[in-house]
């Protein structure tokens, strides 16, 4: 077992190292977190000011989804399966798919390695953004649920990713297409605006998309609009969702690898 | 220097035409940007009808209106953003040698352009003007363009600065990256939701509120409530944006004499 798991854990650990050495980003990173912490705590504090709050969502769990989803979005935003991109237009797929390892996993454990940085980064921005806003900590039971969840979401981000850039095998050049979804996605699963302030049947439509899977379900628990009771069935569509996206993206892989073509050059 | 500049623009539409589907992806992409961000404004709106005495309809304006500036911006000026990248890889250099003022020289490094943003603000600005009910005159059509002129050349006179204090310090892109961020997400919104220094900051030392804010409040005829000015403090961008442009071109002269001094 161990054998097995090993090489993945070194390429886990390569990645962190890796990404650790680019020092700027990273802090450009935290930074852009902390300006949108204090826009969306003037944001909503003043909207909140001169209108009627909505019934199940006070300001203070306005400001603490909001936090929480940038904080998410830090973990989120990492495209580990950027690599296959790379690989593709260099040409150095080729002799990664002689390797005895499984690729899909590789990209799997090197997205990892490199989230794994991102949520390091996770704490001090944390911290500054406690400096500027509160943020509510629910219970014990809440907060396990909410881990669990976001680990789930985190896989289903990832399967979307993979399929995404899979498609390159086909296109070769992705990235336009790329940002689309990821702009689409990111109001679509509620990021930028909980999905309960969506109206009538957009608003019930969204629950029943796969984006929803991403942000939306492990924020409103945290919020506490999913009640316990809910947590079983939010948990299970989840995972449904990663069942059918992890089979979509086993098939794409499988057609994907037998008709490569490398761009010569 | 026409028949260079002729010349360019050739060149983009040329290269444009090469790549069509990946333009069309770029294009598509420029859409859903401004979609989704008008989209989420729209639906919040739509729960919270009232931001400081602004309705989406009126906030809708005042994102076209930065949204025009910024583009036309864009269309003409992008390239000037890539000077810090010119100057770390010493591609700058080769500007200094031929007998073309060098901001002109960058202005017109090829990229594949062209004005489809311009279009499309000008396209969301249009709409803009019917949904928050502004009757047209040829006076508004005058004073929208004079606006957005100044706005493009406020967005200029900041990128041009920053552009300059490449050539002392090879790092800026921090810098950078936080004016950028200013810019785009802070003008989304009317100033007054903000402590008192970042409007002081927006109004003063980076005029962005004068790019969007301060025309809106005025055309549309409301109260000033972030400073306490007057609206028609609106109708000064015009000014401040030949203003910054001036002076960012001059502190660019200067450091281009520091910069030769170098010879690096």
């Amino acid at each position: 077992m161990t054998a097995v798991v090993a090489p993945y854990w070194e390429f886990a650990k390569k990645a962190f190292a890796r990404e650790a050495t680019y020092r700027f980003e990273v802090f450009t990173n935290v930074g852009s977190l902390i300006l949108r912490v204090y826009l969306l705590r003037c944001l909503w504090t003043a909207l909140y000011a001169q209108n009627a709050a909505p019934m199940n969502l006070p300001l203070h769990a306005m400001i603490t989804y909001a936090t929480v989803a940038l904080l998410m979005s830090l973990v989120l935003e990492i495209d580990g399966t950027r690599l296959i991109q790379e690989k593709l237009r260099e040409g150095t797929i080729a002799t990664d798919l002689m390797k005895p390892i499984s690729l899909p996993l590789y990209f799997f454990s090197d997205g990892a390695g490199r989230t794994l940085l991102y949520a390091v980064l996770v704490i001090p921005t944390l911290l500054c953004a406690l400096l500027l806003v509160h943020i509510d900590v629910p219970p014990p039971a809440t907060l396990g649920t909410f881990a669990l969840s976001f680990l789930v979401a985190y896989c289903v981000n990832f399967v979307l990713n993979f399929c995404m850039n899979a498609i390159a095998f086909w296109t070769l050049e992705t990235f336009a297409l790329q940002l689309i979804v990821r702009w689409v996605s990111d109001l679509l699963s509620g990021q930028i605006v909980p999905l309960t302030l969506f109206p009538g049947l957009a608003g019930r439509l969204l629950f029943a998309l796969p984006f929803a899977a991403i942000y939306s379900t492990p924020l409103l628990i945290y919020v506490g609009i999913i009640h316990p009771s809910g947590w079983r069935n939010a948990l299970i569509v989840q995972c449904l969702w990663l069942a059918a996206f992890g089979l979509a993206a086993f098939g794409i892989w499988r057609a994907a690898a037998r008709r490569i073509v490398i761009q010569g050059g | 220097m026409l028949a260079a500049y002729a010349q360019y623009w050739r060149i983009n539409v040329l290269t444009l035409l090469e790549y069509r589907a990946n333009f069309i992806m770029w294009f598509a992409f420029t859409i859903v940007y401004h979609a989704v961000a008008l989209g989420a404004l729209y639906v919040t709106m739509r729960q919270f009808p009232s931001m400081n005495g602004w309705t989406f309809r009126e906030m809708f304006f005042l994102y076209a209106l930065w949204m025009t500036g910024h583009e036309l911006h864009n269309t003409f000026f992008f390239q000037v953003v890539s000077v810090p990248d010119f100057v770390r890889e010493g591609r700058f250099d080769r500007f200094l040698v031929r007998p073309l003022d060098a901001l002109f020289q960058v202005l017109i490094v090829p990229q594949q352009l062209i004005p489809d943003g311009l279009v499309l603000a000008l396209a969301t600005l249009g709409v803009a003007l019917a949904v928050a009910g502004l009757h047209v005159t040829a006076l508004l059509l005058l004073v929208l363009a004079l606006v957005v002129c100044g706005g493009a050349l406020i967005d200029l006179g900041i990128s041009l600065t920053i552009a300059t204090l490449s050539f002392w310090f090879v790092r800026v892109d921090t810098l950078r990256w936080a004016v950028m961020s200013l810019e785009q997400d802070f003008t989304r919104y009317p100033i007054s939701i903000y402590a008192r220094g970042v409007r002081l900051v927006l109004a003063f030392v980076l005029p962005f509120a004068f790019m969007n804010y301060f025309p809106a409040t005025f055309l549309l005829a409301k109260q000033e409530t972030g400073l306490g000015l007057n609206p028609a403090v609106g109708l000064l961008t015009p000014a401040i944006g030949v203003a910054w442009a001036g002076v960012a071109y001059a502190f660019w002269q200067v450091g281009l004499r520091r910069y030769q001094g170098t010879g690096s």
